[in-house]
């Protein structure tokens, strides 16, 4: 692991806040609000009361619930946000990664412990989702990882100097995209908490608890896009402007398609779109990391 | 202003209204969607995230009762809006500004927090004390969930535990009986949820209530119970664009499209004030959704037998939400659907489906309770 300066561990909660607030944002404006909804959100559930359901399981929700924005801000360590990394490790892909996969425990404890049937469901419905998406989304990053020849995400940026992973890499990238929203459950692959479960894992969820657990889906909405910045756009890469504000600048551009997709696509179910995971994406992806691994051997 | 006045005020500026419609509500419903688009403000998904309730129309006993348990666990601060049918816009607007007001009242905010702490926690005891609601039925707990506020079927979410209550008895959490068992569809024996959909329920048809025995999220059972009815004429009779419109948001909304349903119901609004831009364009739109066709082919299938038996259109949700854009974009004749043989069907196409198709299916056959019971 590199020394990385103190500055960016100061900067980091700054760059994440203002990512998760933009998004929150413009999913307001595009579903008819005001940019400034999400403050009045976020202080209407500061406020707000809690409600109990009969016999929940309170520790193992607020487990679920502070769970889901620690594993996003714990995997925006490798990712060099503002430059530099605030961890830059030898295995940070595989770190990212990691705690991707705490996000299943966290949606599925939240779920379980209201002790709600829509909520239990709900929690089930991100396992099986996990199910789907982690293969291909595992081979989209071992591809972005064999195309540098390292699992370190600032390497694997600078092997980008000529030629953007997404370019070359392009059926990598698109299940990147797709995963990143899978893993925030967000849009398309929302089904967990979707509107036909009333919200489903996030039911129950009242007043400081929905609060975290909502903002801690827009970090990992964020913390997402950001990953996709170094792995396949050439990380701080990019002609006249600073590094750190082209990082910004792409981060910015990705979430908002990731915010966008929602307005896109109606929610896939996972016992239709499990066939289609493991069917088409893996090999699709297999395909992608073959050839790659080609280009790479010659 | 001191700061708890200020916060007050930020924290009621943007409520997340809960509408639960009557089937005599659909006019006020409309209004109140309306007015909502307007202001730009969301509605809630279930009772837990909102602060406001808003009940469109004058609900029936049952009805009323349901909305009473919604509204019993509405976490504070909150308040309640009763629009009885036939409510002017300048009307909804003025009850959801006096709404906002008592959302932002500090001190009428903590007297009711004081006076529903001394009321005590709800329990099915406690409900069977005080309220009669007939909490004493096999199933504890489902009455309370039943309003479809997210708390369907408590004490039998456990649904992993091994006890069965059978042969080593820990005794019943929190004095609820434990889920019954039964073999699944792979002969495996799992827990029974009763959880039923409705009456109060987000995209839900109004009046209706579907009574579910569940394994996991696959559906074993389904028992129709139609609460309400409107009365007198349907609100959509003679409005057959507008009301397919209304049909294609639910569906929208239940399959996870909020920009899709949004749409629609601007376009249901723009048809009811007598203009139509852009229907093509809109079935055009949701027609050509390959995701929306890949989530909803194959599911909840009127077979050609079952078409025979109940004097229904053959096909799947998707074929129905076709000829729904069909009607709406000119192609087909528009008419009024009788709600009779959907409601019969229900039972059949629920067998067996997952609870998200369960909703699909629902909300493709969106039988019109608001008038009164058709031929």
């Amino acid at each position: 692991m590199r020394e990385s300066p103190v500055w960016a561990v100061v900067a980091l909660p700054f760059a994440l806040a203002l990512l998760v607030y933009a998004a929150a944002a413009l999913d307001a404006v595009l579903a008819g609000g005001g940019f400034r909804d999400p403050l009045y959100e976020g202080v209407r559930l500061l406020v707000q009361q809690r409600r109990r359901t009969l016999a929940p399981d309170r520790l193992l929700t607020r487990i679920g619930v502070v769970a889901l924005p620690l594993a996003a801000v714990l995997g925006a360590v490798v990712v060099p946000l503002g430059g530099r990394a605030v961890a830059d490790l030898t295995v940070g892909v595989v770190w990212f990664n990691a705690m991707e996969v705490v996000v299943w425990g966290a949606v599925w404890l939240a779920g379980w412990g209201a002790n709600s049937a829509y909520g239990l469901v709900g929690g089930y419905r991100f396992v099986a989702q996990g199910l789907a998406y982690e293969l291909p989304h595992m081979f989209a990053l071992i591809t972005a990882a064999l195309g540098a020849g390292s699992l370190r995400v600032d390497e694997i940026a600078h092997a980008q100097g000529g030629l953007w992973f997404a370019v070359w890499m392009p059926v990598a990238f698109a299940v990147y995209l797709l995963s990143a929203v899978a893993m925030a459950f967000w849009g398309p692959l929302g089904h967990p908490a979707g509107n036909d479960l009333a919200g489903g894992a996030a039911v129950e969820l009242t007043g400081p608890d929905r609060l975290v657990f909502l903002a801690g889906r827009y970090l990992l909405l964020v913390v997402a896009a950001a990953m996709a910045v170094p792995l396949f756009l050439g990380g701080d890469g990019g002609p006249l402007l600073p590094g750190w504000l082209w990082t910004l600048l792409k981060t910015g551009a990705v979430l908002a398609v990731l915010v966008w997709s929602r307005q896109w696509l109606p929610a896939l179910r996972m016992d239709r779109f499990m066939t289609a995971a493991w069917t088409v994406l893996i090999p699709a992806t297999l395909l992608q990391m073959l050839v790659v691994g080609i280009v790479v051997l010659d | 202003m001191g700061v708890r006045e200020v916060l007050a005020r930020y924290a009621a500026a943007r409520p997340r209204p809960f509408v639960v419609a009557a089937a005599d509500g659909t006019r006020a419903r409309l209004a109140v969607e309306a007015e909502l688009r307007r202001r730009g403000w969301r509605a809630a998904a279930s009772p837990a995230e909102t602060g406001l309730v808003v009940v469109c129309g004058e609900p029936g006993a049952e009805l009323a009762e349901a909305v009473e348990v919604v509204w019993r666990d509405v976490p504070g601060p909150r308040a309640r809006v009763d629009l009885p049918g036939g409510t002017s816009p300048e009307d909804v607007a003025r009850a959801l500004d006096g709404a906002v007001e008592r959302l932002a009242d500090l001190d009428a905010q903590r007297s009711d927090a004081q006076a529903r702490a001394a009321a005590g926690f709800w329990t099915p005891e406690s409900a069977d004390e005080h309220e009669g609601m007939g909490h004493g039925h096999a199933e504890m707990g489902d009455e309370h969930g039943g309003m479809g506020n997210g708390q369907a079927g408590m004490g039998h979410g456990h649904g992993g535990h091994d006890m069965g209550g059978h042969a080593h008895h820990m005794g019943a959490p929190a004095g609820l009986a434990m889920a019954e068992r039964a073999d699944d569809r792979d002969g495996l024996r799992l827990d029974v949820l009763h959880v039923p959909l409705g009456p109060v329920l987000n995209a839900w048809p109004a009046g209706l209530r579907v009574d579910l025995s569940l394994q996991g999220d696959v559906v074993q059972a389904a028992d129709v119970t139609v609460v309400e009815r409107g009365g007198g004429g349907s609100f959509w009779g003679g409005r057959p664009v507008a009301r397919r419109l209304d049909s294609v948001g639910r569906l929208a909304e239940v399959a996870g499209w909020p920009a899709a349903a949004r749409r629609a119901a601007e376009l249901r609004d723009a048809v009811l004030d007598g203009r139509s831009p852009g229907l093509d364009a809109f079935a055009r739109w949701i027609g050509r959704s390959w995701a929306l066709r890949w989530m909803t082919r194959g599911v909840g299938t009127v077979t050609p037998e079952l078409a025979g038996r109940y004097g229904l259109p053959e096909g799947d949700v998707a074929a129905r939400l076709d000829g729904w854009l069909a009607q709406i974009d000119g192609r087909a004749v528009p008419r009024d659907e009788p709600s009779g043989a959907a409601l019969a069907v229900l039972p059949e196409l629920l067998d067996g489906v997952e609870l998200g198709e369960a909703r699909l299916i629902v909300a493709s056959l969106d039988p019109d309770l608001s008038g009164g019971a058709d031929a």
